[in-house]
């Protein structure tokens, strides 16, 4: 019987190796719940820059806001930002590009967003977050009444997002879940 | 009451201020299909190559999906990860590719973890005051709990212009009883040469990435930024496939095979070499 005993440890180190690093994994249900949450935090965003581009809102609104959507990111997130005719990324804070956004000189911005939306599977990188990409269409229209000028683009803006499982103490019970963070997002102009 | 009609005044007005523009809002821009049809992301790539999602892409198929490999659904997949406007490419080379990649017995697949693919990023760098080009390559390897992009290679023309090691009467050598007198000839490696990488040993090639790193922490190398990303791809047995990012009207657009060719053995290295050469 004891020339079992080393055999019997194997395997059942082996099988508790397996369900610890199982029990990190993201299942197809968990994957798309965490979708979902992904989802909300990007409509989030969408919303924020809406109000924010838009000529309607009041300075004080606008700045109010911009802090709501800096706090869906990571810190030290960035813009990367391109253009047809210039294909170099221009890199820009998460605020600057808000503020840029806020600052533009149209009499009436019009942002709006397809109705279309891709999600990336999810990655786990070495410190053990999770991190994907969902990836957005958004239409900009700018109108200067002066010069009669309009000015519309669509950009693809694929986005980072940090999946991470955090806990909470709740009635003295600990309680697991899934948070999402916004990250680096890529502005691409489209030639569609 | 007045109040009531006070506080629905005030959401309906506020509601107001931005007239349904977020995601998923009422109003919003309707895809006519091209967003759709373009392969979005890398990910995006592989899983339409492997048929591990649905046409539209709102579905993710696992093991044990109907779908989930689909040999029908890959078929047509394949079809449309090709771009078909710029690329030389001949109909009867994707027919062969396709052939082998959908084999009934064999069917091959990319697989995002395993080695066989890496990046190749241009970018912009300042160096000693001047803008110049840099060409990185870029590996996924394992690391910790998960995986990471690390830099494996480096290529920067000014560098390859300071090693030029000379070939025949040209080149400089130390003979062979010069450990009689004390290698005390070194001198004319180093002092009176300026090109003491004649000295070298045959299999010696310069290590670019050490140096671009070293100029880096020195300070005369400065990131600016990133002008193009591309993919190479050995995955597929006796294949070879680079994957660019399009982006133009219509619908075959994103990320798209650009250059296909069969290897026959030797070549893969050959390829290797012209890229990482740089031409």
């Amino acid at each position: 019987m004891t020339k079992y005993i080393p055999l019997f440890l194997i395997v059942f180190l082996a099988t508790a190796t397996l369900s610890i690093a199982q029990s990190d994994n993201i299942s197809p249900a968990r994957k798309q719940a965490i979708d979902s949450l992904a989802l909300e935090k990007v409509k989030d965003l969408s919303k924020y820059i809406s109000i924010i581009g838009s000529k309607e809102t009041q300075f004080s609104e606008a700045n109010r806001v911009m802090d709501r959507a800096e706090e869906l990111f990571a810190p030290d997130a960035e813009m990367g930002v391109s253009s047809i005719n210039r294909t170099e990324i221009a890199y820009y804070k998460v605020r600057r590009y808000f503020e840029r956004l806020m600052a533009l000189n149209y009499d009436r911005v019009n942002i709006s967003w397809y109705d279309i939306h891709y999600i990336s599977d999810l990655e786990r990188q070495p410190d053990g977050r999770y991190v994907g990409v969902v990836t957005v269409y958004q239409r900009f229209e700018g109108t200067s009444l002066e010069s009669g000028l309009n000015y519309k683009d669509t950009t693809k803006k694929d986005i980072t997002i940090y999946v991470e499982k955090k806990q909470t103490q709740i009635a003295g019970r600990t309680i697991e879940f899934w948070d999402v963070m916004l990250g680096d997002i890529r502005v691409t102009e489209t030639a569609a | 009451m007045r109040k009531i009609i006070l506080v629905l005044l005030t959401i309906i007005t506020s509601l107001q201020l931005v007239p349904g523009q977020g995601l998923y809002s009422p109003g919003q821009p309707k895809d006519d299909g091209r967003f759709a049809a373009s392969t979005k992301q890398v990910n995006q790539f592989f899983r339409r190559f492997n048929a591990e999602e649905s046409v539209d892409g709102s579905k993710r198929f696992y093991e044990g999906d109907p779908l989930f490999r689909d040999r029908q659904l890959r078929s047509q997949f394949l079809s449309i990860l090709f771009d078909n406007q710029t690329s030389s490419v001949s109909n009867d080379l994707k027919s062969e590719f396709a052939k082998e990649v959908l084999a009934q017995g064999l069917p091959q697949y990319l697989n995002f973890h395993k080695e066989g693919w890496f990046s190749e990023v241009n970018a912009i760098f300042n160096y000693k005051g001047k803008q110049e080009n840099v060409t990185l390559f870029l590996k996924l390897q394992p690391e910790g709990l998960g995986y990471e992009w690390v830099i494996d290679k480096v290529n920067f023309a000014p560098f390859k212009d300071i090693f030029n090691k000379p070939e025949g009467n040209d080149k400089g050598f130390l003979h062979p009883l010069s450990h009689e007198l004390g290698f005390m000839n070194l001198r004319r490696a180093f002092q009176d040469s300026n090109t003491p990488e004649a000295y070298t040993a045959k299999e010696y090639e310069p290590d670019y990435l050490t140096i671009f790193l070293y100029e880096m922490k020195k300070g005369s190398l400065k990131f600016e930024t990133i002008k193009n990303v591309k993919f190479h791809f050995f995955q597929i047995n006796n294949w070879y496939f680079e994957l660019n990012q399009f982006n133009r009207p219509g619908n075959n657009t994103g990320w798209l095979i650009s250059n296909l060719v069969r290897l026959k053995p030797g070549d893969k290295n050959a390829i290797l070499k012209y890229i990482y050469d740089q031409k």
